[in-house]
């Protein structure tokens, strides 16, 4: 590409009429194409010359178009500073002869629309394939099926349910989406300086952000039950065990580290409870009142930190 | 660091083991700017070698100098995959993205600077004939297609050094002799390290040839010097048991030497 920063050296030569010609009518061939474009940036003369073949040329009456639109643009602007300056510069100079070579490319490289739009993307790049289908059909129906248990079939037992399942679901997402598992991607992700814990980080806060207003939003409308927490309960409990997934992460992988943590949580929930009468769920303790959600917030805080010591472990190259 | 492209890679003792089979065996090489060739037959350590060095596999034993950096040092590794671009045997994608999101998805993680990304995305992507396709669905593209978007992927930060896990694969012949064509071009500044099974990519496209047969460097040489000893030893046979051209011949006689040095070497 060119180098940047040396003058370029008085040109030794000038383009002749035909070459131009044949440039303008986009029939030269390569290399003579790019050692042309190099002189006219230069050569004023030739850039000159060449403009008028090409304007002479069949890109013209859309080069004609294209100057007029610019010049009415340049007009319609408030407080400009030189109009007639711009003017001049866009019928006469380079400005042209790079839009001729290319009258066909989708184009508008760098231009304010293209990089609105691409940084619209950029959010939808993280999101869209952390976003896998069968994790946000498994959100969708842990929140649907908790109102239809609800209302459906009377069941006093949905908002424990809930609030039981939940605190796991971020941590299934970040395991659905990252990893040499689960990613089509991975193997260029670990080539790449954001292609570990920045993606990583990126995606959980994805399933995060997905998931929390959709089960606390399910929970907020199945009937308050005696003794079980708001449907706000599982939040912090969520992030705590995400978090920890995460920091986990860093010594045995993200799918080891996500199964650990969902499967130790079902444990808690499930195991005292085998004992007892009805649906075998040891919920509110975990969640209800001040003191386990200070302890949430605290594990969910030590967790974080663990995730910074280790961040440099996530871009560890793969051992055979 | 220096602004110069260059830099090339320097790898010196260089092991890696999967589980109980030495994949390379103490591999000393160097690559400077340039095409740099690797051939072997399956099994020999290439894609094991283009995985060290793109900074997916870590070496079992060994010291690896990427573009100036320790690969071992975080910071030098990271400034290192800045500049690199890698196209690895089995390249996957998203199917929803199109190709201009793809590149740009790519470059975003390459960490280029944000007001480059849709220009250079533009421009490589014409650079690998697909600038008609740039707004398709890259599940809805051919198998060659999507082979030239894991090209441009890998070329979109300009890199100065170039991995490619046997990229040919999949190409029309007309197709391979445009990519050798690019190769040539991208290898005038920075380093290309290119592995693959056809020789004559090798042949066409590369000013060097390492030749890797099983974990060690049984050969390295530019590719008019290997074709000198096809010719060699076998002049004007017909149906030359070792090969149809003087490259392939060669190749042959390479490794039937270096395994007949390397008894112990061989599988």
């Amino acid at each position: 590409m060119n180098t940047h920063g040396t003058p370029p050296p008085p040109p030794s030569w000038h383009v002749p009429p035909d070459p131009a010609a044949r440039y303008a009518a986009g029939t030269a061939p390569e290399p003579d194409a790019w050692s042309l474009e190099k002189h006219v940036e230069a050569c004023g003369t030739c850039a000159g010359r060449v403009s008028e073949a090409v304007r002479a040329g069949a890109a013209g009456p859309e080069l004609a178009l294209g100057r007029a639109e610019l010049l009415r643009l340049v007009e319609s602007l408030p407080g400009r500073a030189d109009p007639t300056g711009m003017a001049r510069a866009a019928g006469t100079t380079g400005a042209p002869v790079s839009t001729a070579r290319a009258p066909r490319a989708p184009a508008k490289a760098g231009s304010p629309a293209a990089q609105r739009r691409l940084r619209t993307h950029r959010l939808l790049w993280a999101l869209g394939p952390a976003l896998r289908l069968g994790w946000v059909v498994g959100v969708l129906l842990v929140a649907l099926g908790a109102v239809l248990l609800a209302y459906g079939a009377g069941q006093a037992v949905a908002r424990p349910l809930l609030l039981a399942v939940a605190p796991v679901v971020p941590v299934a997402g970040v395991a659905a989406s990252y990893g040499r598992h689960t990613d089509p991607l991975h193997e260029l992700h670990a080539s790449m300086p954001g292609g570990n814990l920045r993606l990583l980080l990126r995606r959980t806060a994805c399933a995060l952000g997905l998931s929390m207003p959709v089960l606390t939003a399910a929970g907020a409308v199945l009937p308050a039950a005696e003794g079980v927490p708001g449907a706000a309960a599982w939040l912090l409990p969520g992030l705590a065990l995400a978090l920890g997934a995460l920091a986990l992460g860093s010594w045995i992988g993200c799918r080891r580290a996500s199964a650990v943590v969902g499967g130790g949580w079902a444990l808690a929930v499930t195991a005292p409870a085998l004992g007892e009468e009805g649906l075998p769920l040891h919920i509110t303790p975990y969640i209800d009142a001040f003191a386990p959600q200070a302890s949430w917030a605290a594990a969910a805080v030590v967790c974080a930190g663990l995730l910074t010591v280790r961040r440099t472990f996530f871009d560890r190259m793969e051992r055979a | 660091m220096s602004s110069d492209k260059g830099g090339g890679v320097t790898v010196s003792g260089l092991t890696v083991r999967h589980r109980r089979t030495l994949a390379l065996d103490a591999v000393d090489l160097d690559f400077a700017p340039g095409v740099h060739g690797l051939l072997g037959p399956n099994g020999a350590g290439k894609t094991s070698l283009i995985r060290v060095l793109a900074t997916v596999a870590a070496p079992t034993a060994g010291r690896v100098s990427l573009l100036g950096g320790d690969i071992s040092n975080h910071r030098e590794r990271t400034e290192a995959r800045r500049r690199l671009g890698y196209l690895p045997q089995e390249f996957g994608y998203y199917p929803g993205f199109t190709v201009r999101e793809f590149v740009a998805y790519v470059a975003w993680l390459k960490e280029m600077p944000a007001a480059s990304v849709p220009g250079a995305v533009e421009r490589v992507v014409e650079r690998v004939g697909l600038a008609d396709r740039i707004d398709a669905k890259v599940k809805s593209l051919s198998g060659g297609m999507i082979r030239r978007v894991g090209i441009a992927q890998a070329l979109v930060n300009d890199p100065a050094l170039l991995l490619l896990d046997e990229p040919t694969a999949g190409l029309d012949p007309e197709q391979r002799f445009e990519f050798r064509a690019l190769l040539r071009d991208v290898g005038t500044a920075s380093t290309v390290i290119v592995s693959t099974h056809l020789v004559e990519d090798v042949a066409t496209a590369c000013t060097e040839v390492t030749l890797l047969d099983a974990g060690r460097v049984a050969y390295r040489g530019t590719p008019g010097e290997l074709s000198a000893l096809g010719d060699e030893r076998r002049p004007g046979q017909e149906a030359d048991p070792l090969g149809d051209n003087p490259i392939e011949r060669g190749y042959t006689t390479v490794l039937r030497s270096h395994r007949q040095l390397l008894p112990e070497a061989r599988r």
